[in-house]
């Protein structure tokens, strides 16, 4: 293009390179002048945003939706992952996912780990950003100190508590040492402990980040609101109850959005902790952990494949139903029109 | 509980994943595309007289033949079948690879992505017909093996004294009072990694190696189902001996070869007197001793007798690998293989492996007492049978070694074994 803004001449006709080229070729009507210009803009606004989000769309295509469609592939064949796969096997693998008592025990360990770490991590985190709100002595420690799990990785943090949660570990030796030896157990392996041995670590590890949020949501709060409140004569208890919660709504929506599809595919912590055969025993197994065991170490690409699609529509739904349900007043206008 | 960011990161690390895949695989490439006499060979031998070992008989072999270079190229055990299966999908593979035998072998003959050994006579008298029929499909050899594994348990002939232990047992009875001795003198006797699975596994491979004939174990292998009540009888024999708490505290947590805590470090430490392992656990015990030196007081016993058992009392276990030639490696690729098996190359392999070589002239260089009993046994045995995950393949083998640690939890029983492996094949 000869100029950059495609200004317009004075009597309203776009310049062009040739004088009055295109008015006799095309038996379009000529456009209104500001439509043109209007339109110009909008097809270079057009180029600008494909040239500059190509690479992230590049790069989401080539590591995300292909991979998934490529699972989704796999999914239909008995494959064992060397050379091409050969043998169609049509919906064979999902029946025998679907009928696998042991997804089904995963399935539920997926639903008690989504159900518990809602229950157990959202109240405390807005007790604790409650409480971090508050004018308190050494509140920037304590910030640190339950946002520090968070920051580490799920590998070392994994591996810390493995090794002090062993039988003859740190931890039942604590207890033997303060003389409270009775209380000593088997805290990984034991199948009535280890789901809450699991939770313990998952509260401790998580909580930081959802009293991050509460925190800001509560920061977001107008002051002038909790006045008028005082001012009415509300107590603590009744300020916090229906003006604090309330607007805190949105953000504790989004934490409990993040938690779910978290705990739908936790995987790394179990893995450390209690691999992907002593899980199944203890009950602390996920749908992540099955599909790895069934997939990758039986050998069975298009069974792993087919478990990664079933894993993938799950949370899929769960999404869009929490979505509609659930964040549909949060998320209304959010998303803007692109307008010129 | 996690943040969206998650993705990101997931994607960038898959990136770098996919780089150096691509690196990597781009270095096992010059063997199949230059021919210019240059083979490149992947072993799991890190560092140490192991991985020496491979430099030196490249050199060697480099001597005897200056028109052919072998490339040794080490990759960390874990990651090996990884970058192999990627290796080998996108046709980029090494000439010469480790090869785990079994179910992945026979995944490479299917996809044609390896080639049958065309051995010669003196190539057979090196090897011994034993060890090549673990490693032939269909009356054709796939896998050069070099060294033969056999498995039995490891003991600390000092712990055994100190309990007053006389000798090594030899049948389940014995082997039950030795536990109970061990137990009065405040050690595990016999230490498990069951957190790896294989391990714990491994003693039902042996139970029921003792429990079913040869014939039945072979007939299985073929139709994959376990019909035979000796499969049920070995689980149960698993489920008795379990009864006598012989294994440590904390059994179903703990690893194999990780540290001090994992079953071998705890034999490295005098801390379990017993490990029922394959031929390598020497090597990963005296990584784990506090001077790490090999034990000195290491001994081996091989797996006790069953009473009524349908398989014979001396038939032993072991794996069979070996090293494979990918499908478009050069014939010098099969002549350096033909080298290694040859006495003076197996000497210094059985050396630098602490192992017992495939050939019966290099046999002499054994000195070790725990391999002199090994190799004794070996030789007496009147079959050996590979493990069980690797003969069943590794989809039915997986399953098995689940529904072993399941037994060992107290979650399933013998009988859940034959039908748990059952369901297992339908899905592969």
């Amino acid at each position: 293009m000869s100029d950059t803004l495609g200004t317009d001449t004075a009597d309203g006709r776009q310049s062009q390179g040739t004088p009055g080229a295109g008015d006799a070729a095309t038996s379009v009507p000529p456009a209104p002048p500001r439509a043109a210009a209007h339109r110009r803009g909008r097809a270079r606004m057009r180029l600008e945003i494909a040239v500059l989000s190509a690479p992230a769309i590049i790069t989401f295509l080539a590591f995300v939706i292909f991979p998934v469609a490529l699972a989704a592939y796999y999914g239909f064949y008995q494959w064992k992952g060397y050379g091409e796969p050969t043998d169609w096997v049509g919906l064979n693998n999902y029946k025998l996912i679907l009928t696998d008592p042991a997804f089904h025990d995963v399935l539920w360990h997926n639903g008690l780990i989504l159900v518990l770490s809602l229950v157990i991590q959202g109240p405390l985190a807005i007790v604790l950003a409650l409480l971090l709100n508050q004018k308190i002595r050494g509140r920037s420690t304590i910030r640190v100190l339950i946002f520090v799990p968070y920051i580490i990785s799920e590998v070392i943090v994994g591996t810390g508590w493995s090794l002090m949660l062993q039988s003859n570990g740190a931890g039942n030796d604590l207890l033997h040492r303060i003389g409270l030896g009775s209380l000593e157990a088997d805290w990984i392996a034991d199948p009535d402990l280890a789901i809450w041995t699991l939770m313990a670590i998952i509260t401790w590890k998580y909580i930081g980040f959802a009293v991050i949020l509460m925190l800001a949501g509560l920061q977001s709060i107008p002051d002038e609101i909790f006045e008028a409140a005082q001012i009415d004569g509300a107590s603590y208890w009744q300020i916090q109850r229906r003006i604090t919660l309330p607007l805190l709504g949105p953000t504790i929506r989004i934490w409990a959005f993040l938690s779910i599809i978290g705990s739908l595919q936790l995987f790394d912590l179990v893995y450390i902790i209690w691999g992907q055969y002593v899980s199944g025993t203890a009950g602390t197994s996920t749908m992540a952990i099955y599909m790895l065991a069934q997939g990758r170490n039986a050998g069975n690409y298009g069974y792993g494949s087919a478990v990664a699609v079933v894993m993938f529509v799950i949370s899929l739904i769960v999404a869009l139903i929490y979505q509609r349900f659930v964040l549909r007043r949060d998320l209304r206008g959010a998303v803007t029109e692109g307008t010129v | 509980m996690m943040r969206k960011t998650r993705c990101a990161t997931a994607a960038a690390i898959g990136l770098c994943i996919a780089l150096a895949a691509a690196g990597c695989a781009g270095g096992g490439d010059s063997s199949s595309s230059d021919g210019q006499g240059t083979v490149t060979l992947w072993t799991n031998a890190m560092e140490g007289r192991g991985a020496q070992y491979w430099k030196d008989a490249a050199k060697a072999y480099h001597a005897l033949h200056p028109d052919v270079a072998i490339k040794i190229q080490s990759v960390q055990n874990e990651d090996l079948d990884g970058k192999l299966q990627n290796a080998l999908n996108s046709n980029s593979a090494p000439g010469i690879f480790l090869q785990r035998g079994g179910g992945k072998m026979q995944a490479m003959v299917n996809a044609g992505q390896i080639q049958a050994l065309e051995l010669a006579d003196t190539d057979k008298a090196n090897v011994g017909e034993a060890a090549l029929e673990g490693v032939s499909i269909d009356g054709k050899v796939y896998a050069m093996p070099l060294d033969t594994q056999p498995e039995g348990i490891y003991y600390s002939e000092d712990l055994f004294k100190k309990a007053g232990i006389t000798s090594a047992p030899t049948t389940m009875d014995e082997l039950k009072d030795a536990v109970a001795k061990l137990k009065a003198i405040k050690v595990a006797p016999i230490a498990v990694g069951a957190k790896d699975a294989w391990p714990a596994a491994h003693w039902y491979y042996n139970f029921a190696l003792r429990e079913c004939s040869q014939e039945s174990t072979q007939e299985a292998a073929k139709s994959l189902t376990f019909d035979d009540p000796c499969w049920t009888s070995a689980g149960e024999d698993l489920a008795e001996l379990l009864e006598t708490e012989p294994f440590q505290k904390g059994f179903l947590t703990a690893t194999s070869q990780q540290g001090a805590g994992s079953s071998a470090g705890m034999i490295a430490n005098h801390k379990a007197a017993m490990e029922l392992m394959g031929n390598w656990d020497p090597g990963v015990i005296a990584d784990l001793t506090p001077d790490k030196k090999p034990l000195p007081d290491l001994g081996w016993f091989p797996f006790p007798a069953v009473p009524g058992g349908k398989g014979d009392p001396t038939a032993i276990m072991g794996g069979a690998g070996g090293y494979s030639l990918s499908k478009n490696a050069p014939k010098e690729a099969l002549g350096f293989l033909q080298f290694v098996v040859t006495k003076e190359q197996q000497e210094a392999y059985a050396e630098a492996f602490d192992t017992i070589p495939v050939n019966k002239e290099a046999q002499g260089v054994v000195t070790e007492p725990y391999n002199i009993s090994a190799l004794q046994a070996f030789n007496k045995a009147a079959y050996s049978m590979q493990f069980l995950d690797t003969v069943y393949g590794q989809n039915v083998g997986n399953a098995m070694n689940i529904a072993v640690v399941n037994l060992m939890a107290g979650k399933g029983s013998a009988t859940d074994i034959a039908k748990d492996v059952k369901a297992a094949a339908e899905k592969g």
